[in-house]
C-alpha cells in the first residue's frame, strides 16, 4: 500500500468505523496470514511424523556417518569407496562449485564476444551471432548437454589415437589429460612473491586513482600492476632454481595415468552450460550497451574524449549498472542448471547426492533438505552481495 | 485478532481430525477400495517392463503386477503402472504412492532392513557381467585393471563394480549414467572399454549393436542379483499376498499346472494341486483373498514357466535360455523353489 | 543535353528538370559491393567471415549428412537400419512409428481426436484477438484464459460430470459461443453482442432499462443452451497417467504460464507491501523457490508431498508436478514483475492517489499496465524458460516429450535408438520456443517498449 493511500485511509478512520482503518486492517491481514501459515505448517509436520512412524522410514542424519561404498567418477577433493556419506555430500558440493566457477568464467567470456558480435558491422558475423543465440537459447539445456556429449566428446578418438599437443596435453574420449604441477622445496617463495605482487598492484591502483581524482593526471596502473603480478613471481621462481616438477600423463594399459584429467562428461557439461548461458549473457551485454543513450557518446566526443576513454569512463559505468544485476542472476541460473549433469552422469551434487546416495540410503527427507539447503545458501549469499552492489550504484530518485 | 485466533483453533482441529481418520487403512483394503493396484515398474526395459509403440506394458515384472491384480480382482488389467526412475523407487514405495514394486530390484540386507522395505521373494536370479569388444582381446574380467567401465548409476551394479575392482586390487574408471542407452552409445563410441550390467540385459543389448559378433560377454559373474517384488515394511498381510502369488506361480509350474490344462487340473486328485487351486483348504481366505486366487492368476497369465518363456525366454528378443540356469526349477538344477502350499 | 527547356523564355517559364542520376560505380552496388561492405571491410573482418563460414559449413554438413543424406527412411526394425548404414546415418522409421506416442503419450489412440479438438478450440477461441474491428479483445482474451480450461479439461479427461462441473463446462462453452457471436456482431454491426441482441429484439426508442434486460435474457438463453449441450456431452474417462508426450508438455507449461502471471503479480505486490509480515512471507517464498533448482522442487513435491499429507490421501502425480512448476514459475514471475514495478516512477503512484484511486484501483488501472508492458520481453523469456524446464518432469516419472523419446530406445523393436528421437524432440522444442520469442519481439516492436536511437 502506498504511503499516500495509507494516510488518506488513516485520516478517514477517525470519523468512520474501525473496519476501514488501514492500520487495523493491516494487522488483521498479517495475523490472518500468520495463522494460516502456522496452521498449515503444523498440519504438514504432524502428518509427516505420523507417516514416518507408521511406515518405518528412518529420517535422521545418522546415515551421514555410514560408508557409501560406491565409486565417484570425478572428485575434486580426495574420496575413496569406503568414505562416509558426509564425504559424498562434500564431494558433490566441490564438484558443483567447480563446474559453476569454470562455467561462469567461460560463459562470461563467450557471452561478451557474442554480445559484441551481435553489434558487429560484419553481416555474416552479426547473423551468425544472432542465430547462435536464437538456436541455443530456444532448446532445452538438458538436450544440449546430451548433444555435446554425443555430438562431440564421445566422438573423440580412443586413448591410443589421442589428439596431443607436444606430448603433454592429451584429448580423447576418456577425457582431457594435462600435466600436474608437483611443487618441490622452495616453491613457497614463489607463492609469497605472487602475494606481494598482488598487494603492490592493488596499492598502486588505489594511489593512481586517488591521484587521478585529485590532479587529473593519469597513471598506467593496470599495466604496471599486471607487470608486478606476473614478473615478481616469475623472477622469484627462476632465482630459486625453478622448484616445480611436472607429472606428465602417459598411456599405460587402457588409459592415461598420471597428471590431471577431467572426464568427457565434465567437458560436455562445462561446454553446454557456458554456451547456453552465454546466449543470455550476450543479450544482456547487447541490451546494456544499447541502453546507454547515444547522446552520451556524442557529448563525450564533443568534449574531445578519446574513443577508448569514452568506452571506459562514459559507456561502461552506465552499461554495467544495467548489465550486472541480470548477469548475476544468470550466474545463479548456471549454478542451478549444473544440476542437469544428471543427464550425462557427471557427479555433481544433485547427481551424486540426490540420485545415487538417496537411492543407496533411502533417506529422502534429510537428503532433499540438505541439497536444497546448499543451493539456498549459495543463492542467498549472492543475493546479499548483489543488494549491496545495487545500493551502491542505484540512481537515487528524489 | 480474536477472529484469527478462533480461525487458527478451528483450522487445527479440522486438520487433526482428517489426519487421524485415514490412519489405520491396510494396503489390501486400499487397493480394493481404489479398484486398482498401484504397481511400480521402472523406466521401460525390454523383457521385464517393456513399453511398446502401442502404449502397452509387458514383461516378466509387469506380469508379476498383473498376477497380483488377477488374484485380488480376477482381472489382470486392474493395474496402474507407475514408471519412475530408480532414484525415487524406494521413496515412492515408502511414502505410500505405490502398493508394490516389481522392477528388477536386488534383495540386499540394507534395503530389507533399513529402508522400510520388505522383499517377498525372487522372481529372477541374475548376476552381473561384462561386455567387451572382441578386438580388445580381453578374455577375463581380471584383465580390466585400469579400464574405463560404463555402469548404470543408483543400482547395486554400481556398488558391485566398485567392490570387484577393490577386491582384486584393480584401478577403476567408471562412466555412470541412469540411462542404459546413453551408456551403450558411449560404449559403442569407444568411451569405455567395457560395459557392465546384469547379464540378463547384456545379451539383449548386444543384439541391438551394429555388429553383435564383435562383442563378447566375459565368463565372470561378479555378483549375486536376486531380483524380486518388494512391498512396504509393516503390512504383513499385504506382503503375504504378494509372496504367495509368486510362490503359487512357481508351485504351479512344479506341479505341471498351466493355463491350458487348468480345467483338467481342477479335477485332479493330487492334494498339492487341490490346495494350490483352492479346491481344498482356505489358504486364500486366510490372506483376505478368495480361495481360488491361484486359479485366477493361472487362468489369466499361466505359471512361472509360461511367464518366463513369454517375456525373457530363448525365443524372445531378450533371449535368456532357462535350462541349466539359476532360474530353472529346483527339480531341474535351478533355484526356483516354492515353499509348500499347505 | 543542353536543350532549350533550360532557358527561360516569355512563354515558357523556367522548369526544374533534373537529369537522370548516374548509375553508381560498380564498387558501390551489387553483391560484390555488398560483400565488401558487410563481409570483407577489413582484414580482420575478412578472416572472421572465412572462419564463420567454415564453422557453418562443417557443422551443417555433418548434421545434414547424418540426418538426411545417410539416413534410413524405411525399415521395420532397428536391425535393418543398422545393416544398411550402421551408425553413420539416422534411423527415422523408429521415430516415425513412435510419433503418435511422442505427441500424445499413452493416450488411447481412438481418443486422440479429443486433444486435437481441444487445441483447435483454443486456436479458434483466440483467433478474434488478431482480427481487426473487434473491440472486446480484453474480454475475449480473459475468457480464453479463465474459461477455456473447463471445456478443455473435459476434452482431455472426460468421465463423469457432477453438477458443478457441468455448470462450469457450460460456462466455458457459452463463453466460446459468445466470443464468436461478439466477433461477428462487432465486425458487421459495430455493436457489442448485448447491444446487438437488444437491437434485434426491440426497437431502439425503448428505454435503456428494457434494452439491458433483453441483453441479459440473450446471455441467459446462451448459457442455458450451453448447459443443455454440456449435460448431453459425454466422453469416456482417460486418467492422467495415460497423458504424455508433447500434449503433456503443453498442458504442464500452459497451466504453469497461466498461473504464474497472476500469482507472480500478487507475490510481487506482497513483497513490496508495507505490512512487514506479509512482505517477509512473500520474500521468503520468492527467495526459497528461486534459489533452488527446479529439479529439487519437483523431487520434493513428488516424493515428499505424500509424506506431508494424511495417510491414504492420494494426490495425482501430474497434479503434484503441476503444483511444483506453478510455484516455481510464480516465484520467478514475481521478481520480473517487481523489476517492472521498480521502473515506475513514484509520480505515477502519487498521481493515482491524487485522483482518489485506492490501492487496488491504482495498481490495476495505473501501475500494472505500465509495469507489465515494460516487462513483456522478460515475461515471454520466462515463459520460454518454463516451457523448456518442463523437460525435468521426466525425472519424476511423468511421460512427457523427453521420457517418450527415451522410451523409443527401450522398445524391443527399436532397441538402442537414442539419438534420433532426441534430435526430433529438440526440433519440436526449438520450433515452439523460437515462435514464442519471435512473437515477443514483434509485440515489443509494436508496443514501442524499447528505446530506439
Amino acid at each position: 500500500m502506498t504511503a499516500a493511500t495509507q494516510r488518506s485511509a488513516a485520516g478517514a478512520s477517525r470519523t468512520t468505523s474501525i473496519v476501514n482503518d488501514a492500520f487495523v486492517r493491516g494487522v488483521f491481514y498479517q495475523l490472518l496470514t500468520a495463522a494460516i501459515l502456522v496452521g498449515g505448517l503444523w498440519y504438514l509436520v504432524s502428518n509427516t511424523i505420523e507417516n514416518l512412524s507408521q511406515r518405518g522410514m528412518a529420517a535422521g542424519f545418522d546415515f551421514l556417518g555410514y560408508s557409501a561404498g560406491f565409486n565417484i567418477v570425478f572428485t575434486l577433493i580426495p574420496y575413496r569407496e569406503g568414505d562416509s556419506y558426509l564425504r559424498v555430500f562434500q564431494v558433490g558440493i566441490a564438484n558443483t562449485l567447480l563446474v559453476a566457477a569454470i562455467g561462469i568464467v567461460l560463459a562470461t567470456a563467450i557471452g561478451l564476444v557474442m554480445g559484441l558480435a551481435r553489434l558487429s558491422t560484419n553481416w555474416l558475423i552479426r547473423n551468425l551471432a544472432r542465430w547462435y543465440v536464437e538456436v541455443l537459447r530456444n532448446t532445452p539445456l538438458l538436450l544440449q548437454i546430451i548433444a555435446w556429449y554425443f555430438g562431440f566428446f564421445n566422438l573423440l578418438p580412443v586413448p591410443r589415437q589421442s589428439i596431443e599437443w607436444g606430448g603433454t596435453f592429451f584429448l580423447n574420449n576418456r577425457g582431457f589429460y594435462f600435466p600436474a604441477p608437483v611443487p618441490q622445496d622452495g616453491f613457497g617463495w614463489t607463492g609469497v612473491a605472487l602475494g606481494l605482487g598482488i598487494v603492490a598492484a592493488v596499492a598502486i591502483h588505489r594511489w593512481a586513482r586517488r591521484r587521478l581524482e585529485a590532479t587529473g593526471r593519469s597513471f598506467p596502473s593496470v599495466l604496471v600492476g599486471t607487470g608486478l603480478v606476473v614478473l615478481l613471481p616469475t623472477a622469484t621462481f627462476l632465482l630459486t632454481g625453478s622448484p616445480l616438477a611436472w607429472d606428465i600423463p602417459a598411456l599405460r594399459g587402457f588409459n592415461f595415468r598420471g597428471g590431471l584429467s577431467v572426464p568427457p562428461t565434465f567437458c560436455a557439461l562445462i561446454v553446454a552450460l557456458s554456451i547456453y548461458t552465454s546466449c543470455f549473457i550476450a543479450e544482456i551485454v547487447r541490451a546494456g550497451i544499447q541502453s546507454v543513450s547515444h547522446g552520451q557518446t556524442e557529448a563525450a566526443r564533443a568534449l574531445g574524449v578519446k574513443p577508448a576513454r569514452i568506452m571506459r569512463f562514459v559507456i561502461l559505468p552506465q552499461a554495467l549498472r544495467v548489465i550486472v544485476p541480470p548477469l548475476i542472476s544468470q550466474y545463479l541460473n548456471l549454478t542451478k542448471n549444473s544440476s542437469l549433469a544428471i543427464a550425462i552422469g557427471f557427479p555433481d551434487l544433485v547427481s551424486v547426492w540426490m540420485n545415487t546416495s538417496l537411492n543407496q540410503s533411502g533417506r529422502a527427507i534429510p537428503i532433499v533438505a540438505m541439497t536444497m539447503g546448499f543451493y539456498c545458501a549459495v543463492s542467498l549469499t549472492v543475493s546479499l552481495l548483489m543488494n549491496l552492489y545495487n545500493r551502491r550504484v542505484q540512481i537515487t530518485e528524489r | 485478532m480474536k477472529k484469527s485466533l478462533t480461525l487458527l483453533g478451528a483450522a487445527s482441529v479440522l486438520f487433526a481430525m482428517t489426519g487421524a481418520d485415514a490412519g489405520a487403512q491396510q494396503t489390501l483394503a486400499q487397493v480394493k477400495q481404489r479398484g486398482a493396484l498401484n504397481c511400480q515398474v521402472g523406466l521401460p526395459t525390454p523383457g521385464f517392463y517393456a513399453l511398446s509403440a502401442d502404449g502397452k506394458w509387458s514383461g516378466l515384472d509387469v506380469d508379476m503386477c498383473r498376477a497380483v491384480a488377477a488374484a485380488i480382482f480376477d482381472d489382470p488389467d486392474k493395474v496402474r503402472y507407475q514408471s519412475v526412475t530408480s532414484a525415487v523407487r524406494f521413496t515412492s514405495l515408502a511414502n505410500g504412492e505405490s502398493d508394490m514394486l516389481s522392477r528388477t530390484t536386488t534383495w540386499t540386507a540394507v534395503r530389507d532392513s533399513q529402508l522400510g522395505l520388505e522383499f517377498v521373494g525372487v522372481n529372477f536370479y541374475d548376476g552381473q557381467g561384462f561386455l567387451v569388444p572382441k578386438a580388445s582381446g580381453i578374455k577375463s574380467a581380471r584383465e580390466l585393471d585400469g579400464a574405463t567401465v560404463c555402469v548404470l548409476t543408483g543400482t547395486t551394479t554400481e556398488l558391485n563394480l566398485a567392490d570387484y575392482f577393490r577386491a582384486n586390487n584393480m584401478r577403476l574408471q567408471a562412466v555412470t549414467n541412469e540411462n542404459v542407452n546413453v551408456l551403450v552409445e558411449t560404449y559403442l563410441g569407444g568411451g569405455c572399454d567395457a560395459y557392465t550390467n546384469d547379464k540378463s540385459g547384456l545379451a539383449a543389448r548386444r543384439s541391438a549393436f551394429p555388429t553383435p559378433d564383435d562383442h563378447v560377454i566375459l565368463p565372470e559373474t561378479i555378483s549375486k542379483e536376486p531380483l524380486g517384488p518388494v512391498v512396504r515394511h509393516g503390512d504383513q498381510n499385504w506382503g503375504d499376498i504378494v509372496r504367495w502369488v509368486l510362490m503359487g506361480l512357481i508351485e504351479a509350474e512344479e506341479l505341471g499346472v498351466n493355463s491350458r490344462n487348468l480345467d483338467e487340473m481342477l479335477k485332479s486328485d493330487n492334494p498339492n494341486i487341490k490346495r494350490l487351486l483352492g479346491v481344498e483348504g482356505n489358504i486364500g481366505q486366510g490372506m483376505g483373498l478368495t480361495n481360488d486366487f491361484m486359479v485366477r492368476v493361472i487362468r489369466h497369465l499361466g505359471n512361472y514357466g509360461e511367464l518366463y518363456e513369454r517375456h525373457v525366454g530363448a525365443n524372445t528378443p531378450v533371449g535368456i535360455p532357462r535350462e541349466e540356469s539359476l532360474n530353472a526349477l529346483w527339480t531341474k538344477g535351478g533355484l526356483m523353489y516354492a515353499m509348500p502350499f499347505r | 543535353m543542353p536543350d532549350e527547356s533550360r532557358l527561360a523564355t516569355a512563354d515558357r517559364p523556367l522548369v526544374f528538370a533534373p537529369k537522370p542520376s548516374r548509375a553508381p560505380p560498380s564498387s558501390a552496388i551489387g553483391p560484390i559491393a555488398w560483400m565488401r561492405a558487410n563481409l570483407f571491410s577489413s582484414v580482420s573482418n575478412a578472416l572472421l567471415t572465412l572462419l564463420g563460414a567454415y564453422i557453418v559449413i562443417v557443422v551443417f554438413a555433418a548434421i545434414i549428412n547424418w540426418a538426411l543424406v545417410d539416413a534410413v527412411w524405411e525399415a521395420s526394425n532397428r536391425r535393418e537400419c543398422l545393416d544398411k548404414v550402421g551408425r553413420a546415418g539416422a534411423c527415422w522409421p523408429g521415430v516415425i512409428a513412435w510419433i503418435p506416442n511422442l505427441l500424445y503419450g499413452l493416450y488411447p489412440k481412438d481418443q486422440v481426436w479429443r486433444i486435437n479438438a481441444a487445441f483447435l478450440m483454443l486456436v479458434v477461441w483466440a483467433l478474434p484477438l488478431w482480427l481487426p474491428g473487434v473491440r472486446s479483445k480484453l474480454a475475449i482474451g480473459l475468457s480464453a484464459v479463465l474459461l477455456y480450461p473447463f471445456p478443455a479439461s473435459y476434452f482431455f479427461h472426460g468421465g463423469e460430470q457432477d453438477l458443478l462441473w457441468t455448470a462450469l463446462i457450460a460456462l466455458g462453452l457459452a463463453a466460446f459461443a459468445w466470443v464468436w457471436l461478439t466477433t461477428f456482431s462487432e465486425r458487421f454491426t459495430g455493436l457489442s453482442f448485448g447491444a446487438f441482441v437488444a437491437r434485434v429484439t426491440g426497437d431502439a426508442e425503448q428505454p435503456e432499462e428494457s434494452a439491458r434486460l433483453r441483453a441479459r435474457i440473450g446471455y441467459a438463453v446462451l448459457y442455458l443452451a450451453a448447459l443443455a449441450l454440456a449435460a448431453q456431452w459425454s466422453l469416456s474417462e482417460v486418467p492422467t497417467r495415460y497423458w504424455g508426450g508433447l500434449f503433456l508438455t503443453l498442458v504442464i507449461s500452459g497451466i504453469g504460464i497461466t498461473f504464474s502471471l497472476p500469482a507472480g503479480v500478487m507475490l510481487a505486490l506482497g513483497r513490496r507491501s508495507h505490512m512487514p509480515f506479509i512482505s517477509l512471507c512473500s520474500t521468503a517464498f520468492i527467495e526459497l523457490f528461486r534459489s533452488v533448482p527446479l529439479i529439487t522442487i519437483l523431487f520434493m513435491f513428488n516424493t515428499m508431498l505424500p509424506l506431508f499429507l494424511p495417510v491414504g490421501v492420494e494426490v495425482n502425480r501430474l497434479v503434484r508436478a503441476i503444483v511444483a512448476v506453478c510455484l516455481f514459475a510464480a516465484a520467478y514471475m514475481a521478481e520480473i514483475v517487481r523489476g517492472g514495478l521498480q521502473a515506475i516512477l513514484r509520480g505515477q503512484y502519487e498521481a493515482a492517489a491524487a485522483v482518489g484511486l485506492g490501492f487496488w484501483q491504482s495498481t490495476a488501472l495505473v501501475i500494472m499496465p505500465q509495469a507489465l508492458r515494460i516487462m513483456i520481453p522478460t515475461i515471454v523469456g520466462n515463459f520460454i524458460g518454463l516451457f523448456k524446464d518442463t523437460t525435468l518432469v521426466s525425472i519424476i516419472g511423468l511421460f512427457d516429450l523427453l521420457s517418450m523419446a527415451r522410451a523409443v530406445g527401450e522398445d524391443t523393436t527399436w532397441l538402442g535408438l537414442f539419438l534420433e528421437p532426441f534430435f526430433f524432440i529438440t526440433l519440436i522444442y526449438f520450433v515452439f520456443c523460437f515462435l514464442m520469442s519471435q512473437y515477443s519481439l514483434n509485440l515489443e516492436r509494436r508496443l514501442g517498449a524499447g528505446q530506439r536511437r
